[in-house]
């Protein structure tokens, strides 16, 4: 492998300064920056808004804000958590890792690059300036049911409208993604040797591209719905508000797994850096990742069990969706054959990836109870659905975005962050993150409805333990910043292979790498 | 620079498709409940050609009504339950009282339970064909002629037709 890039060749480039340079910049780590930046910061404002769900639950009965601004909160934060936090933390990683892990020197398309970080804050100041609207934001849920979302009040076609920009925004992500992975990829790199996160992200990006679509198609049927006359899901007219569900799943569960398979990749490829082996099974992977996502397009009725289908349909849903516990398990397997008999180490990336895939699974064994068609009667739109996706995508995504962050980092900065508040900050959020999850499993076993702003009295000390649990896993995640911003400050001092067992063409460039990655391409064998 | 292009453009086009994709979904989900008489949806369509061919079986047949949006009608089925025989035409109405004086429009949408009966319980005449007009303060008397099909599966011993009436005299406009 070729590795001599000069350093003095990264002051040949020219770009504006001040702020023009991070409007104008078509440089992919300038956007994975900027990508992981704006997520970090929806980070905080949807826990801001989680916090207010949880303080008004920390007791029954409605004590700190009225119904309406509850529901508000509920759908908001799902929102930004979704669109503004992970979709875009994950295609900041992309942004940073795939050109210098494919050995490529930036994005394929790096103009669309730009456009589609920079339709983001729009979009998001158009969908949370509503709030400020008399009528408030959108408070149907983020899953926009009609005919309820329909009921809204102004704030409805600013939501529809942000809705379609995000959208936008990924696909052209995704687009510019496919085109990079199947284009530049160095000479001798074949599609069986990439890195597995780039495999993942391939993959996502075609799950992008073909659900998207079907989510601004959606909602723009609401939204002639509601000003142009049609009657898609209007049942006077002869439409069906069950169609939309169809529709809206449709896209919904690929969307799922949007949000985790580039995670499942993240861990695949820090479990064998902290282990010293090769990744278990990297083949079966690839195809488990495939099948995932195949499967994903074919269950999504699960989600709504309980809206009337024919015993024929949630029979063929259930069998699908438990279909999907197959390759995932491969996938586990996988992650424990790696780590058998290696010699491992636990820094804070490392932690942050077992813990993934303990809590992770533990969500997805709730997500087969859920599964099953008799159970999921009981408990649809229970406590116990928050507590199982919350399981998938907080300990499951988030976690996946914080041991990426943790593992490349060095890489990025030239700069190692101090380990003992990394690990001090995995434990806090660990420990906080099943104080206010694990509760609600119990409450929504025991029929706690979700969305709603006060509950019976029975439920009241498992919700008082999961709004400390909150508020602690907020606060922990001020120890990240500081962590970041410390790290920031440092002199640059990492090593170019930052991690002893780590692999990659990534880890053969300078820390941090010159601002174009490689010019000349590296050989693979 | 061609392979980009290609891939490019094939990934734009997929987009595209993907986007009417979903409006196609909508027709798609229509012929897929009707095909198979899922979601419990009646034949919208009238029964035109009837051959009534009574047999020894008899069934029960319960109305329901249900007015969607607290819209200003008072809707009820005259026989809240029927007992009739497979294969034989039967008559009866629901009325609509319209409890406003102004000119009302409304549309009924029918379902039955349970779905996987519903294409047996066939519509000879029913006011869900057609949009109402209603005077202020007037009571209609709107019929129904059903017919339940001789194939009916013979676990099944009760249906139950339920209307929803809606008022659509805004989506109308103000004729």
């Amino acid at each position: 492998m070729s590795t001599n890039i000069d350093k003095l060749h990264d002051d040949h480039h020219h770009t504006p300064s001040g702020i023009m340079r991070w409007i104008t910049t078509t440089n992919h780590k300038d956007i994975g920056s900027m990508y992981l930046w704006f997520s970090l910061i929806m980070f905080f404002v949807g826990g801001l808004m989680a916090l207010v769900i949880r303080a008004e639950l920390f007791q029954p009965g409605l004590q700190l804000v009225v119904p309406g601004f509850f529901n508000q909160m509920t759908t908001m934060h799902a929102l930004v958590m979704i669109f503004g936090a992970v979709m875009p933390a994950f295609v900041g990683l992309a942004n940073w890792q795939l050109p210098i892990m494919i050995g490529a020197p930036d994005m394929a398309l790096p103009r669309l690059n730009n456009w589609s970080f920079w339709i983001l804050p729009f979009a998001f100041t158009m969908m949370l300036s509503t709030l400020f609207f008399g009528s408030g934001g959108p408070a149907a849920g983020w899953t926009l049911y009609p005919p309820l979302s329909l009921q809204g009040g102004d704030s409805f076609p600013f939501t529809i409208l942000s809705i379609h920009m995000l959208g936008l925004s990924s696909i052209l992500g995704a687009i510019n993604v496919i085109a990079t992975i199947l284009n530049m990829r160095a000479p001798g790199m074949t599609l069986m040797k990439m890195p597995i996160f780039v495999w993942t992200w391939l993959i996502t990006a075609f799950l992008l591209i073909a659900s998207m679509p079907v989510l601004a198609g959606a909602v723009t049927m609401l939204l002639t719905d509601k000003f142009f006359g049609t009657m898609f899901f209007t049942a006077s007219g002869g439409g069906d508000p069950a169609m939309f569900q169809h529709i809206f799943w449709f896209f919904g569960h690929p969307e799922v797994y949007i949000l985790i398979l580039p995670a499942f990749g993240i861990v695949s490829t820090i479990i064998p850096a902290f282990s010293r082996k090769r990744l278990f099974g990297y083949d079966s992977m690839v195809y488990a990742t495939a099948s995932i996502a195949l499967l994903s397009f074919i269950v999504w009725a699960h989600h709504m069990f309980t809206v009337g289908m024919p015993l024929a349909g949630e029979i063929f849903f259930m069998f699908t969706t438990m279909l999907i516990a197959i390759p995932t398990g491969v996938k586990v397997f996988n992650w424990v054959a790696t780590m058998w008999k290696g010699s491992m180490t636990f820094e804070t990336p490392m932690l942050f990836a077992l813990a993934f895939i303990v809590l992770f699974t533990i969500g997805g064994f709730s997500g087969l109870m859920l599964a099953m068609v008799p159970a999921d009667f009981q408990y649809h739109d229970t406590y116990f659905v928050v507590a199982h996706f919350h399981y998938v995508l907080v300990p499951g995504a988030v976690f996946a975005i914080m041991a990426a962050v943790y593992y490349w980092l060095p890489k990025w900065t030239g700069k190692m962050y101090n380990e003992g508040l990394g690990k001090l900050h995995f434990w806090l959020t660990t420990i906080f993150v099943n104080l206010t999850f694990f509760p609600m499993h119990f409450v929504g076993l025991a029929g706690m409805p979700r969305r709603i702003p006060d509950y019976a009295v029975q439920f009241a000390d498992f919700n008082a333990i999961a709004s400390v649990g909150a508020f602690g896993f907020g606060l922990s995640q001020l120890l990240f910043v500081y962590i970041l911003f410390n790290t920031l400050k440092k002199d640059v001092t990492a090593e170019d292979k930052v991690w002893e067992g780590a692999e990659g063409l990534e880890w053969t460039l300078p820390s941090p790498p010159p601002y174009h990655s490689f010019e000349e391409a590296p050989k693979v064998d | 620079m061609s392979n980009f292009k290609k891939t490019y453009f094939s990934l734009i086009f997929f987009t595209i498709f993907m986007f009417s994709f979903s409006y196609m979904l909508v027709p798609l989900y229509d012929i897929f409940c009707e095909i198979t008489g899922l979601n419990g949806k009646t034949n919208q369509t009238k029964v035109i050609a009837v051959n009534e061919n009574p047999v020894e079986r008899f069934v029960t047949v319960k109305f329901t009504s249900t007015v969607a949006n607290s819209a200003p009608f008072t809707f009820e089925p005259i026989d809240r339950e029927m007992i009739v025989q497979v294969g034989k035409i039967n008559n009866t109405f629901y009325t609509l009282t319209n409890n406003t004086k102004t000119i009302k429009h409304a549309t009924a949408s029918p379902s039955v339970v349970p779905h996987e009966d519903a294409e047996y319980f066939k519509k000879i005449e029913c006011f869900c064909f057609s949009q109402q007009q209603i005077n202020g303060l007037e009571t209609k008397e709107l019929p129904l002629q059903f017919i339940i099909d001789n194939e009916l599966p013979n676990d099944t011993r009760t249906l139950i037709l339920s209307y929803t009436m809606f008022n659509t005299t805004d989506q109308l406009g103000s004729n």
